[in-house]
This record gives C-alpha cells, sequence and structure tokens, in this order.
C-alpha cells in the first residue's frame, strides 16, 4: 500500500469517509494507527484532532513518524484544551512536528488547511463537523479560517507579482498601464512614480512601444495570441513575450507583458558559438597539418635533388618545378579553406544560394585524406537560398558533413540533397551509408558536450550548437538512423519568403 | 645485377620523386598509383622489395603487403606515409609490419635509402651503418659498469639536447640488455631482480656511440636475441592505443613501457633482431629540429 496522503480524522461520519476516499484520501480510524504501521505508506500530511487521536500515546507518533519516511506529522487541536502528555512528548521528541492551537494564525497552517479543504471539499469539511460536533463554535472558526484562506491568497497575489524574477506588466486595451511589478521597472528602466492608468507610450522606452503598439493591433484584430521579441535596452538584451488576456466571453481585455533579462544567456550562445568554430577550426588545424605533409615533403624531395645535380637539363627542370609549383599551390588552397571558415567575423546577413553553401563547405574538407574513398554525390534543386550569416550555415554542415565522414570511417557515400519544400522552406539532407547512430543514444546527440568520439577528436558540441543555429534561424533539424544509412535533415526558411517578409515588413 | 624495387603511392609526383632518387642510387624502380596497379606488376616481374603508401585510395598498404607477401613470400616489404605512425601501430601489430618510413620534411633521402638498403641486404648491425663518424666501443660487464658507461657516452655527446635525452633512455636500455637480453630475467618481476649481476663474456653487452654532422647515436647489443618483432609490436601498441578512459591501455603493465616511451623520446629508435644470437638497439638523435614531427617504425628481424 502506498498511499499519497493519510488523513487521520475521527469518521464516525461514513459520508466524509466516502467523500475523502474518492478524492484519494485514506481516511483511518485512529484506534487503527497501530495496526497500520508494519505497511510501507507515505504520508505527505497527517492532520488529526486531539479529540480524534485522544490520549495517543508518544509511541505511536514515533512509529507513524517513521513509518511516514520521516514526512512531517502535525497535529491540528480544534480547542484550547490541554495537551495530551502523550502528543507533548511525541513534540520534545521531534517526531511530531508541531501542534496548532485553535488560534491557528500562521500562514504554514492555513495553507495547510486550505490544501485539505481544496482537495477534500471545504463545504463537506464543514457539514461533517457540524454533524459531528453539532458545535456553532466550531463552525464559526471554520468560517473564520476560511476567510483567512481568502485573505491569504489576496496577499499571495501580490506576493507573486511583487516575488517573480520577471517584468510583469498588464495594459489594458486602451493602453493605459493596469499592472506593473517592480522588476518591470528595474527591467524597462524606468522611474519610480506611480504609474499605473498610464499610457505604455508616456514611460516605456521607444522600442519597447513600438512593439508593444503592434502586439496591441495584433490581439485587437487576429487570432494571434502571443508574441516574443528580443529587445536591447541599455546594455541588456529583454525578452519580451505578451499574452492576449480575455474575459469569459473571448473578448481581448488587455495585453499581458513578461519581462526577462537574456542578456547573459545571450552572451553564453555567443560565446558557444564561438568555441565550437574555435574547436572545428583545430579539428581542421590538425587535419591540415596531416596533409600539408604530402605536399611539403615532395617540395623538400625535389629541391634537394635539384640541388645535388650538376647539370640541369631543361626537360628535367621543368618537370621538377612544375611540380614544385603544382605542390606549392597545393599547400596554398589547403591554407586558403582554413582561411576562409575562420575569416567571417561580424554576423552578416544576407541572401546565400544553397548550392554554392554546401559547395564551399565541402572544399574545407575534401581534401582530407578521409574523403579518399567517400563519394559524394550532389542532388541540387537549382534556385534555392536562405537568408542568414553565411558562415554559420556553414558550420552546420561543415559538421553534418564531417560527422557523416566518421561514420562512414572514410568509405561509402556522402549523399547531399536539397529541395524545397511547400510552405516555402528549404530542407538540405545529409546522407551517409556508415555505422548508423545507436538508439540508445538518438536523443542525446543535440545535447551540448554529448560525444561519441574518443577524447580529442570532438568537444561534442558540433550538434549542439548546430541545432542552436538553426533554431534561431526558424528552422528545425532532426535525423533518421539505421545502421548503413543515417540522415541529417536541415529545414531552413527560404530566403526568398525572409526577403518578401521584411519588405512588406518595412513597406 | 640490379634490385628491382616497386613503389606504390597515390602522388604521382612523389613516386616520381622518390624512383628519381633511387634510380640515381642504383636500383631499379617500378612505380603504381594504387594496390591493384601494384598487384598486376608484382605478377608480371619479380621484385626485390616492395615499398607501399599506407594511406590510397581502394586497397590500402598494410592489405596490399598482406596480399603481396601471400602471393610472394619471398618478396621484402616497407611502407611510407606522410602520417603519425602511432596511428598505425595497432595496424602493423595486426599485420606484423615492422617497418614503416615516414615523409619527413625536409624529406630524408639518407633515411629511406639505408632502409632500403638494410632490408635488401639484411645487413642491419653496427652503428656504423646509421652514422658516418668515427663509432667507440665499450663493453658492460657487470650491473657495476652501466653508470659509468652512461656517463661516458654522455659527456661525449655533442649538444644539450643530446645529452639529456640519451641519459634518460640509456639507463632503461642498457639495464634491460643486461637483465632481460643477458640474463632473460622477466620483465614482469622486477622486483625480484638481484641487485648486482655480473656477465659472462658470452653474456657482455656490447655499446657504441658515435655522431656525424646532423646526428648523434647509440647501440646497445645483446648476444642472445631473445626479443622479438613481435613482442615489440605487442608493447609499442599497447602503450600507444587508448582506452575508453583515454589513458593508454598499457599505462598499468609491470613493464613494456620502457620501450615505448624510449620510442617517444629518441627521434629514430631502431629494433634490430637476430633470432638466438643478438638483439640491437640503435638510438638516434638529429640536430635540433632536423627531421621532426613523425618517427619512422624500424624494426628488422632476420
Amino acid at each position: 500500500m502506498n498511499i499519497a496522503n493519510i488523513l487521520l480524522v475521527n469518521i464516525d461520519n461514513p459520508d466524509l469517509a466516502a467523500q475523502l476516499a474518492s478524492r484519494g484520501y485514506t481516511p483511518v480510524p485512529v484506534q487503527d494507527i497501530p495496526s497500520m504501521l508494519d505497511v510501507k505508506v507515505s504520508f505527505a500530511t497527517v492532520l488529526v484532532s486531539q479529540e480524534a487521536i485522544g490520549d495517543a500515546r508518544a509511541e505511536d507518533m514515533e512509529r507513524l513518524y517513521f513509518a511516514s519516511g520521516g514526512a512531517p506529522i502535525s497535529v491540528f487541536i480544534s480547542d484550547q484544551s490541554s495537551i495530551s502528555t502523550g502528543l507533548k512528548r511525541a513534540l520534545d521528541e521531534g517526531t511530531l512536528e508541531r501542534v496548532y492551537g485553535h488560534e491557528v494564525a500562521s500562514g504554514l497552517a492555513t495553507s495547510r488547511i486550505d490544501r485539505l479543504y481544496l482537495s477534500a471539499g471545504l463545504d463537506t469539511v464543514v457539514r461533517a463537523y457540524q454533524q459531528q460536533a453539532d458545535d456553532k463554535d466550531l463552525l464559526h472558526k471554520e468560517m473564520s479560517l476560511r476567510n483567512r484562506v481568502i485573505e491569504h491568497g489576496r496577499e499571495f497575489n501580490s506576493n507573486i507579482t511583487g516575488s517573480i524574477t520577471s517584468g510583469l506588466v498588464v495594459i489594458d486595451t486602451g493602453g493605459n498601464i493596469f499592472l506593473i511589478n517592480e522588476f518591470a521597472r528595474r527591467l524597462l528602466r524606468l522611474s519610480q512614480g506611480d504609474m499605473l492608468g498610464e499610457p505604455y507610450r508616456r514611460v516605456f522606452p521607444e522600442k519597447v512601444s513600438r512593439f508593444v503598439e503592434n502586439a496591441l493591433k495584433r490581439i485587437a484584430g487576429s487570432w494571434r495570441r502571443h508574441d516574443m521579441k528580443k529587445i536591447t535596452v541599455d546594455e541588456s538584451v529583454l525578452e519580451i513575450a505578451t499574452y492576449r488576456m480575455n474575459d469569459n466571453v473571448h473578448n481581448p481585455i488587455g495585453l499581458l507583458m513578461l519581462i526577462n533579462d537574456i542578456t547573459d544567456q545571450e552572451n553564453t550562445t555567443a560565446q558557444l558559438y564561438r568555441s565550437e568554430k574555435l574547436a572545428t577550426v583545430g579539428t581542421m588545424l590538425s587535419g591540415i597539418a596531416h596533409e600539408l605533409r604530402n605536399p611539403l615533403s615532395i617540395i623538400s624531395a625535389r629541391s634537394q635533388m635539384a640541388l645535388k645535380k650538376t647539370e640541369w637539363d631543361r626537360e628535367w627542370a621543368l618537370k621538377t618545378f612544375e611540380s614544385i609549383d603544382g605542390q606549392v599551390n597545393r599547400c596554398a588552397s589547403i591554407l586558403n579553406s582554413m582561411l576562409d571558415f575562420t575569416r567571417y567575423k561580424a554576423v552578416q546577413q544576407a541572401l546565400h544560394k544553397v548550392d554554392e553553401v554546401l559547395d564551399e563547405t565541402l572544399t574545407h574538407v575534401e581534401y582530407q585524406s578521409i574523403f579518399d574513398d567517400i563519394k559524394v554525390e550532389k542532388n541540387y534543386q537549382a534556385g534555392l537560398v536562405v537568408y542568414g550569416d553565411r558562415s554559420r550555415f556553414v558550420q552546420i554542415f561543415l559538421n553534418l558533413i564531417l560527422n557523416a565522414a566518421d561514420a562512414m570511417s572514410g568509405r561509402g557515400v556522402l549523399r547531399l540533397t536539397s529541395s524545397l519544400e511547400e510552405q516555402s522552406t528549404v530542407l538540405v539532407e545529409i546522407h551517409d551509408t556508415g555505422c548508423g547512430i545507436d538508439a540508445a543514444v538518438k536523443d542525446k546527440i543535440f545535447d551540448p558536450f554529448f560525444t561519441t568520439k574518443e577524447p580529442g577528436k570532438g568537444a561534442g558540441l558540433g550538434l549542439a550548437v548546430s541545432y542552436k543555429i538553426i533554431q534561431d534561424s526558424g528552422g528545425e533539424i532532426w535525423c533518421s538512423s539505421e545502421p548503413g544509412s543515417t540522415s541529417f535533415f536541415v529545414r531552413l526558411p527560404s530566403g526568398k519568403r525572409k526577403v518578401y517578409e521584411r519588405k512588406t515588413a518595412a513597406g | 645485377m640490379k634490385e628491382k624495387l616497386l613503389l606504390v603511392d597515390d602522388e604521382a609526383d612523389f613516386l616520381d620523386v622518390l624512383s628519381e632518387y633511387l634510380v640515381d642510387e642504383g636500383y631499379n624502380v617500378s612505380t603504381a598509383l594504387n594496390a591493384n596497379e601494384a598487384l598486376a606488376l608484382l605478377s608480371k616481374e619479380t621484385f626485390d622489395l616492395l615499398l607501399s603508401d599506407i594511406n590510397m585510395p581502394g586497397m590500402k598498404g598494410f592489405e596490399l603487403i598482406k596480399e603481396a607477401r601471400r602471393l610472394y613470400p619471398s618478396l621484402k616489404s616497407a611502407l611510407i606515409t606522410a602520417y603519425d605512425v602511432r596511428d598505425y601501430l595497432y595496424m602493423a601489430k595486426h599485420y606484423n609490419i615492422g617497418n614503416i618510413i615516414t615523409k619527413t620534411t625536409p624529406f630524408n633521402f639518407d633515411e629511406v635509402l639505408l632502409l632500403v638498403k638494410n632490408i635488401l641486404s639484411e645487413e642491419v648491425f653496427g652503428l656504423d651503418r646509421y652514422v658516418r663518424g668515427p663509432v667507440k666501443r665499450t663493453t658492460v660487464r657487470s650491473t657495476n659498469d652501466i653508470e659509468g658507461v652512461i656517463q661516458s657516452i654522455v659527456a661525449e655527446m655533442p649538444d644539450l639536447k643530446h645529452r639529456r635525452k640519451f641519459r634518460q633512455v640509456l639507463n632503461e636500455i642498457i639495464v634491460n640488455a643486461v637483465y632481460y637480453g643477458a640474463k632473460h630475467e622477466r620483465g614482469d618481476s622486477k622486483e625480484s631482480w638481484p641487485q648486482e649481476v655480473t656477465l659472462s663474456p658470452e653474456e657482455e653487452i656490447l655499446i657504441e656511440w658515435g655522431a656525424d654532422g646532423e646526428k648523434a647515436g647509440v647501440a646497445v647489443c645483446d648476444q642472445k636475441g631473445i626479443l622479438t618483432k613481435e613482442e615489440v609490436l605487442y608493447w609499442l601498441e599497447r602503450n600507444a592505443t587508448k582506452g575508453d578512459n583515454g589513458m593508454s591501455v598499457g599505462l598499468l603493465d609491470e613493464h613494456g613501457k620502457g620501450l615505448f616511451i624510449s620510442r617517444e623520446t629518441i627521434d629514430r629508435f631502431i629494433v634490430n633482431i637476430k633470432r638466438g644470437q643478438k638483439t640491437e638497439i640503435v638510438m638516434l638523435n638529429y640536430k635540433e629540429g632536423l627531421y621532426d614531427g613523425y618517427r619512422p617504425l624500424w624494426i628488422q628481424e632476420l
């Protein structure tokens, strides 16, 4: 038997017993406590009246305490009669958390009773007490308790708005501030004065006002219930979410704004991008060191041969220098591909052709010997564009392509497919014929620092960062995998649509 | 008659320049761009040595040598690579291949030539094959000689780098030569090795040392030849392979680390074995900065 909550009451009244049972409580007559203590139960709240528990023995309370796994046990005494010696001892020994007198004033007790009333039904309890005790005085006490509960609730509300570390603002449909908490004032850099009833336009920073204005327009005119935007106020990045507030017939009555300071988060994300890029650069660098050895040793061998020779015939010299020239160019192109990748600095939002981005990505890695036995198939739909930062797109595809090559241990087919979907989204599929992703780790592959590569071969950030970049661009990434066939799908909003939206928004 | 070499590499340019060099050195050289071409040539002509690149499209160097050895058991072979030999120690052990030379920058023609000569002639012993300058010799007759021998060798080393590195490694190698090489003490029970050992004339350890313009070298040779190529490959691979925890799997082994660490410390760590007769370990250190980068695997068992 495992009971979430055991309520011990004097349940001579079968009605109340049934009510409580139907709400998941197991009412147990007091005299039965000792017999059930051998059963493993978990007690969340045990609320008894002293009348019910009578002269409970300290030993019983102790056993109850241990049987409950140490959950607090409270005894509620409904009159002022003295505490039984047994309870007193249990209190002293700490097996009993607390005994509440009839003048229960503490918020703790109120909320406990409140909880109890909510689940057991206030009326039922009151009626039960009424029937049991036929005590008008007791009823009166319960009613005043009930008032206290309501009062408590009201204070509680204002306490919530004051305690949360998010800005909370309610603006009515007329554009006046109906509610604003302290934190919102702080985040929006507002002065301390009373702003209730003031038009938001007069007090909010301009960028925020513009966003609120649009949000208000949208809730008035359309089905749109929710908006979200990142706005920089002074040095802080604020994430402002708005929700439509309705009356009971679904008319909009106001706009609820939740404001969070996400500056740190944004900085962390930016750092994550950078560190992942560095990690990628590190991987590429070791690849480059590898790949430079071949041409460099050829150049060295050629020049040593030339230095050793006493006579150069023309044909021989031509062959030697063509070879040196070719190998130097090879070194240069290996280095350039690396530099290209590290060159991008600021985020440059622009339109990019998908096939060009994919081809560029391939040039960064194709020279590596792991690609010697990988057949690359391109299956591009012409004319697709995406909008965003080119280096980030390259970073995404680079990660996926390098993972694919790893999964194939350098032997297999890498197929890159791009296509236009309905809803103007671009779908890129990166398919490999490698070992596949173990079902056990499939859920974890997008987690930061998760990696199946051996130490030193990857920090486990590649997919996590790709995921973040794609999400930020309004896209999606997912994969399907079985041994011998793995596809990563990247869905990005078509650049054409993005540009169109921007134009219409501006015009 | 000229000896016939078959060079295999997917780098046509590299094949061209290396064969030019080896032809100048008096060999008859054929080239192939991949394993299939190589096997086709092998089926038509008899070659003395197959020297193959490891990382080629299609069949890799290791498989090519395995196949060639199966078809032509008397064919000698070695591998060459631009990559880190440590990454290939597992394969070397698996295929029992003792020779992988590296494409260094600057390219070390002398080393390639020496390896080719060694393999073809099966004459590998003696430091004078490896160092051009005068070579000094001494013998270790008891454990009491070891410290003195090391001191006199190190004192004559040309520069600091050589002294420091040789001192670290020499002690390890000479002690092993005395206890394991000459006295057959078990490597896994070093704590029970006797403190002092005296060697009979048939057990003496021969030490040679010398230097030329670009390198210094020491050779330590026993007269028993009990170490095998398999053993050397086993211990090198065990210490180069990383386990699940990222540490080398040989980390907690009772012995075997000395070989690996010596190979890591010294530029060229060469093991020559004539079974039942002698084991020679040749250690070469180049001048600072010369032929830096990857170290070849150089074990020859006759």
